[in-house]
């Protein structure tokens, strides 16, 4: 993929080795996508550093990543903010990513249960100690520089929770 | 509901490229070997499903359109299905569901892959990415290969699987794929040489992951009475379980005993179905979805073909080995005989009927008279789809 330049516009090529007829071809499609009723949590995410969740008003459930109804009780759900601290359920090293993260490949991805969440979320650890990283580790959210933050989930990571 | 048979078969060879043979082409090629087996015409066929995973390979959003004009037959209905890994197994529940309700005698299903246009390896991960939760995984480097290491490493930590155990998955599909005219990547391999290739993801090397391939397998449904008429060895579909699970991949960490639930879930409505109660002796013969190695041995466990952290124990005895207590993926699996992603489900489906009608060759599993099919895709099998087929 050399360049910013549309493939459509090269020549096809005969490939001596395949034997085929080659078109070079690409899609790309740009997006401006709507966050929609989850846009607090990217706006907290970039403009705060802060990490909020949603709480089912019925049955007590708290969901980070946000979910703005209680898949339960049907019930729309209430902006909390997230304590940041939780403990790793399982973890393992990516070698090869093509998304935000492509960049920081070999990089530690880990399930972290949240205090107080229903669920697990997932995220890049930055933990140099593997033998630290047990089922029930203490971990604790961190956010990149204001600058450096785009109100993606790529924002934020985990590290050890040495306090609690 | 009415039984409904598979009266007849066909796969393409599986290959990692067909450069030489168009999408359309390598789904002719199945759907026209299928009917010859079935001495059916083209014209008698009365509707199509179509399994095709991923628009972003398949370079078209509506591609059963365009298959199905091509095939002959424009103005009868055509469905596509799309579950990610689990798209044949669904494509064929879908076609099942059409003639055991009595709305159709004779369908055809078809699974066509051809994902290797995408300019390298990268384009094609990142088209993968795709099929995540939109904003939380995504954006957050997940990768499909990620999904599955998790449930490896519950496994390591709690009956102390190894890596060893694993790669003995990939030393016995390869293997076994040996046997498989049709198969990509039939291989001798030592358990010392798959710890050696290349780390992808902890806890998997290369050789611990599935391939990736292109090519078509299509499938003819009829009802009884229309497939005792056309052949002589019906394979019967008994029953087929479909489940679903989180789609995304950490909200389901460290929930439950079963690493797997959809899984479990799938092959508790199949069982329940087909009568099965002990499926380690009542099924004899299986192809599983061991899109790596790891994942095939917790298969084992969640399916009940043994005990859970009893796995990778009975794999080293030799149990799900040809010629062992219950063979598992004799045609190689996906890490060994094919992953074209769109027609896996479906040629898992082709290789249980060669099985029952004692046309496996080399790879035949004696006495065969009933297997079992599973796949599954989505983030850590967010969709299972387990089928079982039995022949009188
Ligand atoms: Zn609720």
């Amino acid at each position: 993929m050399g360049g910013n330049e549309d493939p459509r516009m090269q020549p096809g090529i005969w490939s001596e080795k395949e034997g085929v007829f080659i078109l070079p071809d690409e899609w790309k499609l740009s997006y401006q996508v709507s966050c929609g009723e989850l846009s607090p949590f990217f706006r907290a995410l970039k403009e705060e550093g802060r990490l909020l969740g949603m709480r089912c008003p019925s049955c007590g459930a708290v969901y980070c990543p946000p979910r703005s109804w209680c898949h339960d009780c049907y019930a729309d759900t209430d902006w909390v903010e997230m304590a940041g601290t939780g403990t790793l359920t399982a973890w393992t090293t990516v070698y090869f990513a093509a998304s935000d993260l492509v960049e920081k490949v070999p990089f530690r991805q880990g399930g972290v249960h949240l205090d107080g969440a229903r669920y697990p979320i997932i995220g890049r650890l930055e933990v140099e100690e593997e033998e630290r990283l047990v089922s029930g580790a203490r971990l604790r959210v961190a956010f990149k520089p204001q600058e450096e933050r785009r109100g993606r989930v790529s924002d934020y990571y985990f590290v050890l929770d040495e306090v609690s | 509901m009415r039984r409904v048979a598979v009266v007849g078969y066909a796969n393409t060879v599986f290959k990692r490229r067909h450069a030489d043979k168009t999408f359309a082409r390598l789904a002719y090629e199945a759907v026209r070997d299928a009917l010859f087996m079935a001495k059916v015409r083209h014209q008698q066929v009365q509707e199509a499903v179509y399994g095709i995973y991923n628009d972003l390979f398949t370079h078209n959003m509506m591609p059963e359109l365009h298959i199905h004009y091509q095939l002959g037959l424009a103005r009868k209905p055509a469905v596509r299905v799309t579950s990610g890994g689990a798209t044949g197994g669904v494509a064929l529940r879908t076609a099942w569901q059409e003639v055991a309700g009595g709305l159709r005698d004779l369908v055809l299903v078809v699974g066509v892959e051809k994902y290797a246009d995408l300019n390298g390896v990268l384009e094609m991960i990142k088209a993968m990415v795709y099929g995540g939760d939109q904003f939380f995984e995504q954006m957050a480097g997940v990768s499909p290969a990620g999904s599955y290491a998790s449930p490896a490493i519950f496994h390591m930590q709690r009956y102390g699987t190894t890596e060893e155990d694993m790669a003995r998955v990939s030393v016995k599909n390869h293997a076994n794929a040996e046997r498989n005219p049709d198969a990509q990547a039939p291989m001798r391999l030592t358990v010392d040489e798959v710890m050696a290739s290349p780390m992808i993801i902890y806890p998997y090397k290369l050789l611990d992951h599935c391939l990736s391939s292109e090519g078509a397998c299509a499938l003819l449904l009829a009802d009884e009475d229309t497939a005792v008429r056309l052949t002589e060895r019906p394979v019967w579909i008994k029953a087929i379980g479909y489940s679903t699970d989180s789609g995304r991949q950490a909200e389901r960490d460290g929930v439950g005993d079963s690493l797997l639930p959809a899984v479990v879930a799938s092959a508790r409505e199949a069982y329940e179905a087909a009568g099965i109660n002990d499926p380690a002796s009542d099924i004899d013969v299986a192809e599983v979805y061991d899109s790596f190695s790891g994942i095939e041995i917790i298969l084992y466990e969640e399916l009940g073909f043994c005990g859970r952290g009893e796995g990778a124990f009975r794999l080293k005895e030799g149990f799900f080995d040809l010629g062992g207590g219950l063979p598992v993926n004799p045609s190689g699996g996906l890490i060994g005989g094919e992953h074209a992603v769109s027609a896996t489900g479906l040629y898992q489906i082709a290789e249980i009927c060669r099985q029952l009608r004692g046309e496996a060759g080399e790879r035949q599993v004696e006495g065969a008279r009933r297997g079992l099919a599973q796949c599954m895709g989505g983030a850590r099998g967010a969709y299972s789809c387990v089928t079982v087929m039995e022949v009188d």
